[in-house]
Parts: C-alpha cells; structure tokens; sequence
C-alpha cells in the first residue's frame, strides 16, 4: 500500500492537472469517486465542512459529480486520491462544448441576415444553427472521449492533510 | 458591414465589460489562478451571455414593449438568465456526460456573475436589431474572456515573483487589474477614420 517516495521530475511526462478526489463505491475492477473540488475559489477542501447540502447547491452537485476510473490500484471506499487530466483537457473540451454550437449559431444567424433581413428569419436560422452545432458537439466529445483526452487519471493515493491546492 | 465590426470592437475593447464597466468582477479576481479555468469559465459565459441576450431580445420585443411591462425588466432578465444557464447545463450534460463533469462547475457561477444581466440591460438600452444585439453580446463576451485569461496569464507569472508579503495575493492581483485597466484606456482614443 505504501507508495515510495518520488524524488524525481519526470520533464517527458505529459503535464497535468491534478485534483483530489474521494473514492466513494468499489464495482469490481471500477471505482466511483466523486471530485473534492467545489468551485474556481480554490476552497476545495471546505466542501465537507460548509454543510451546504440542500437541493441545487454545489455540494449537492458533486453528488451526480461522480466519476469512475479503473480500480487498478486496489482502491477502497473513502480513500482520498489524486487524479489528473491532461494540461490542456480543459481547453478542448471548452471548445468542443460551447466554441462549435457558438460558430454555428453566428454562422447561421449572419447567412440569415445577409438572405433575408429580417429579425424573426434571424432568430430562426440561430436557433437551427445552434441545433446543428450541438450536435457536432455531441460528434466531437464522442471522439475526444474515445481518444482518452478528456478521462481523469489516477496518479496516487493523496497525502494527509493535502488539498488540491497543494498537490 | 462596418458598422457591425465597429459595434463588436466597441463592444470587446473600448467599452469593455471588466476594464472599463467593472462587470463580472468576482469571477474575474476568483476564477483567474490558470489559464485553463479562465479559457474554460470565458467560454461558458460567452456562450451564455449570447443565448441569453438573444432570448432577452425576445422577451424585451415581443413581450415587455407591447404590454407596457417594462418595470419587470430586471426580474424578467434574471429569471431568463437562470434559465438559459439551465438550458445550458442540461444540454452539456445530454451532450456529453464527460464535458458535463469537467465544464459544470462553472455553470453555477454564471447565474450570478452580474456581466450577464449588465450585457442584456445595456442591448435593451442600445434599442438595437436583433443581429445587433447578438453581435454585441457575444463581442461583450469575448471581450470579458479575453480579459480573463490576460490577466490568468499574468497572475501565473506573478505567483513566481518574489512579491512584499503585504502585497501578495489578491492586492497585488488588483494593482495589475488596475494597469490593465490603464491599458485599455488606450483602446478609446481608435479613431475609425
């Protein structure tokens, strides 16, 4: 169980970003964890003290938050891990959720004006626009998911005491 | 043509959300630590900011005008906005439950970042076409992403500078905003001639 101290900088190895997360439900080779993080203020391990748990708050968020990995390290319930995505996951994930349905919207909508001039053609050609590019969304996440670039990672058990903050 | 390029650079740099309207300012100091998490929160509400003014645009038209409504303007807004990060939220989600897991968590800081409503009120003001409108949202939008991840890229940088302890952290981060600020200021002396 014990990991051995790394003493070494591996500059070859992809960078990362690094969370903290909770193992909270072992299904043979899977496990369930759901992310410590509660939200951009860096408050991360606040979220099991706030007590904020009523229906549409983020610690209730967290909760269908959860996320698995394959349990190749023997991981058990309520162990703290570090897990990590690719430096630039969240990059392209942005773009293929919100920068493909935008461009078309925009697309369509400037053919629309251009064709007919009206505001109500406008609309219509936007909200068919936005239709279109959400789904080659939906393509683009497919492949970015079959690639593996936007999976979380396990990459060690989480020292006690330590926070996304200072992984 | 022009007068749209006009629009969304005056939009973007002269009349800037952040720098020059001090709108979102708490996501701005708060989500601006990398700039991963500024391109990813810069995204998310550029996309709501354009499909919540554009549903704004409507309500305002179509709704509020005719029937003498407009005293509900600011709840109307609100509760369009709240919808449309919902709508949001349920069509990443359908989309890609992957992208949903790691975009969500911006989501619920949109609803309350008041650039959103600033942006929509400021269209209804401008009494703009419907094109119009969504060009300045969306010009607003990227005008506040760009922001964001200027000033992600410095506060990188800045975390690595040997900074007087009474100054570390957000003081310091507010002096630069300032600079910033100072910056583009200089965007408003564009001539178009």
């Amino acid at each position: 169980m014990n990991m051995p101290a790394d003493n070494t900088t591996d500059f070859s190895a992809p960078s990362m970003n690094e969370g903290i997360a909770h193992v909270v439900s072992v299904e043979g080779e899977i496990a369930w964890l759901v992310p410590e993080q509660t939200g951009s203020c860096g408050s991360c391990a606040a979220s099991g003290s706030c007590g904020a748990k009523g229906i549409g708050t983020l610690a209730s968020r967290l909760e269908y938050r959860r996320f698995k990995i394959n349990n190749e390290a023997n991981l058990f319930v309520g162990e703290r891990v570090v897990i990590g995505i690719p430096d630039n996951a969240l990059i392209k994930a942005a773009i293929t959720a919100y920068a493909i349905p935008l461009a078309t919207l925009l697309l369509a909508g400037a053919l629309a004006q251009w064709r007919f001039g009206n505001d109500l053609a406008t609309m219509a050609a936007m909200v068919i626009g936005l239709l279109v590019g959400l789904g080659f969304s939906r393509i683009g996440a497919g492949r970015l998911l079959m690639q593996g670039d936007i999976a979380p990672r396990f990459l060690r058990r989480a020292r006690p005491g330590e926070t996304c903050n200072q992984s | 043509m022009k007068e749209y390029v006009l629009l969304m650079v005056s939009a973007a740099l002269v009349n800037n959300v952040i720098l020059a309207r001090f709108l979102g300012l708490c996501s701005f100091m708060g989500v601006t630590t990398r700039i991963d998490t500024a391109v990813g929160m810069g995204m998310a509400t550029t996309f709501v900011i354009t499909v919540s003014s554009m549903a704004d645009w409507a309500v305002q038209t179509f709704l509020l005008e005719p029937y003498a409504l407009g005293y509900l303007r600011t709840v109307t807004f609100i509760l369009v906005i709240a919808a449309a990060v919902q709508f949001t939220e349920m069509t990443v989600k359908k989309v890609s439950p992957a992208l949903f897991q790691m975009l969500g968590i911006y989501l619920p800081l949109i609803t309350t970042n008041c650039a959103v409503l600033g942006v929509a009120l400021l269209l209804v003001e401008g009494r703009m076409s419907f094109i119009s409108s969504t060009l300045f949202a969306f010009a607003s939008a990227i005008g506040y992403s760009l922001v964001m991840v200027i000033f992600a890229g410095l506060r990188e940088r800045l975390a690595l500078v040997d900074v007087p302890r009474l100054f570390a952290g957000p003081p310091i981060g507010f002096i630069v905003a300032s600079l910033l600020a100072l910056a583009f200021m200089g965007f408003s002396g564009m001539s178009t001639s």
